[in-house]
């Protein structure tokens, strides 16, 4: 993981957040190199003790939050209700699920009702 | 137990074995035009009892649907097994004498259209001797006169045709095959009618009570409380509401009657703020919402602040 070129922008988040670092790592590299997003910038959320991720996917200019966990953990909505807040109160929150195979599948999460989209 | 004064006018929920049953066609459609709470219809229609796609009386209500009309006062819940009393013995004899005279009148009326049935065939039936009559007349006639042209005696002849016409009016008419005359027995299927049947005496316009009384008893658990409170929060919204089953949740919800729309929604409740909610069920749940063309709600009861708290979650579309 040291030898990785993200390692540098992320080695205090993954010291200071050591359970959840192998999701931040992922949810990082996933972001900035497969997904091409642009803007990405590291953002501390300790009342969730984990970082989230704000960036704009390609060709647009909306910022987008993104804040990963791993399948193994137990949330609640009470933590939702924590990081919309520590956030800034954004439209939408991204969670990004990663799992130990290094997949990851994103949802997103609006607070309130919010019809689907047609 | 409560009587309630006005237990006529709220809608009676029968409650049989902690289910609540709605029996009357009228107070079906009050539930859904007024209150907008439309249950699902689980009785068998008696002419078309081989399928069931198309169902009838009564209808079922989710449990939460109870909870919510009996707490806005909009229904009573009546212990249905011990509103049917035993029967007096007048009462009996006079569904018996009702019971005996339908069938006698329907007997009478069967036995009218058969006769006038038999009258109608008897008729054609005596045309038909009557031309076969005239048939063989003319026939012997002809066979006579040509006797006579070539001098055979005419006696044997004369004889032989009546023969035949005597042997005709002698046949015994066909024995008519006759059906026992049968009637129908009606069973109606509210019990509204019925003379002994007395809901205003079993009727409970309250949980509590119901729940004293051991008729009804839900919500009992933490997570039942959350259900009912999160449907109320619901429909006090102004949605229609149905079971969540075949979308994996709690409860769908419609934007206006199920009759015309397709539900939005599929509704999962969360107990507490603090309930443990995995990644997973964020992923089985958003997945099968978007899967349908549906958002999934997690809608979340905090007992402590007395509110619901929904959060919409669907597939992001990327990754």
């Amino acid at each position: 993981m040291e030898k990785h070129p993200s390692y540098a922008n992320l080695s205090p988040y993954l010291v200071k957040y050591p359970q959840v670092a192998g999701a931040l790592f992922q949810t990082y590299n996933d972001l900035k190199l497969a997904q091409q997003w642009t803007g990405l910038e590291i953002i501390d959320v300790p009342s969730c003790s984990r970082c989230a991720l704000r960036g704009s996917r390609p060709n647009t200019e909306e910022p987008l939050s993104v804040v990963p966990c791993s399948l193994s953990e137990s949330l609640s909505t009470d933590w939702i209700r924590t990081t919309f807040r520590e956030l800034g109160g954004p439209p939408h929150v991204y969670l990004a699920i990663n799992t130990e195979d290094s997949s990851i599948v994103y949802y997103k999460i609006s607070p309130g009702i919010v019809k689907p989209p047609l | 137990m409560a009587s309630d004064s006005d237990a006529d006018r709220k809608i009676q929920l029968r409650v049989s074995n902690r289910k609540a049953y709605v029996w009357d066609v009228e107070d079906i459609a009050t539930l859904r035009a007024k209150h907008h709470i439309c249950g699902v219809l689980t009785g068998t229609l008696p002419h078309l009892s081989q399928q069931n796609v198309f169902l009838g009386v009564p209808l079922v209500l989710l449990p939460e649907e109870v909870v919510l009309l009996v707490e806005k006062q909009l229904a009573v819940l009546i212990d249905d097994p011990s509103a049917h009393q035993p029967a007096s013995a007048e009462a009996l004899a006079r569904w018996n004498t009702e019971r005996e005279e339908s069938a006698k009148r329907q007997i009478a009326i069967a036995e009218a259209e058969r006769a006038s049935e038999k009258a109608a065939k008897l008729s054609t039936s005596e045309e038909a001797i009557r031309k076969r009559k005239e048939r063989e007349a003319k026939r012997a006639a002809a066979a006579r006169a040509k006797a006579l042209a070539e001098g055979l005696p005419v006696e044997d002849l004369s004889a032989s045709t009546s023969n035949l016409l005597i042997d005709e009016s002698r046949r015994p008419s066909t024995p008519s095959k006759s059906a026992p005359l049968t009637f129908n027995v009606t069973i109606p299927a509210s019990s509204s009618d019925i003379e002994w049947y007395n809901p205003e005496a079993h009727a409970y316009s309250t949980l509590e009570s119901a729940r004293a009384a051991g008729v009804w008893d839900y919500p009992t658990t933490s997570f039942e409380r959350a259900k009912c409170r999160v449907f109320q929060d619901l429909w006090e919204k102004g949605h229609f509401m149905g079971g969540g089953i075949k979308f994996g949740g709690d409860f769908l919800v419609y934007p206006g009657d199920p009759l015309r729309y397709h539900s939005h929604f599929v509704a999962t409740v969360i107990e507490s703020p603090t309930a443990p909610l995995t990644p997973m069920e964020v992923v089985a749940h958003g997945r099968l919402g978007t899967a349908t063309k549906k958002s999934h709600l997690f809608c979340e009861w905090d007992e402590r602040k007395q509110e619901v708290t929904y959060f919409s979650v669907e597939w992001a579309g990327f990754g």
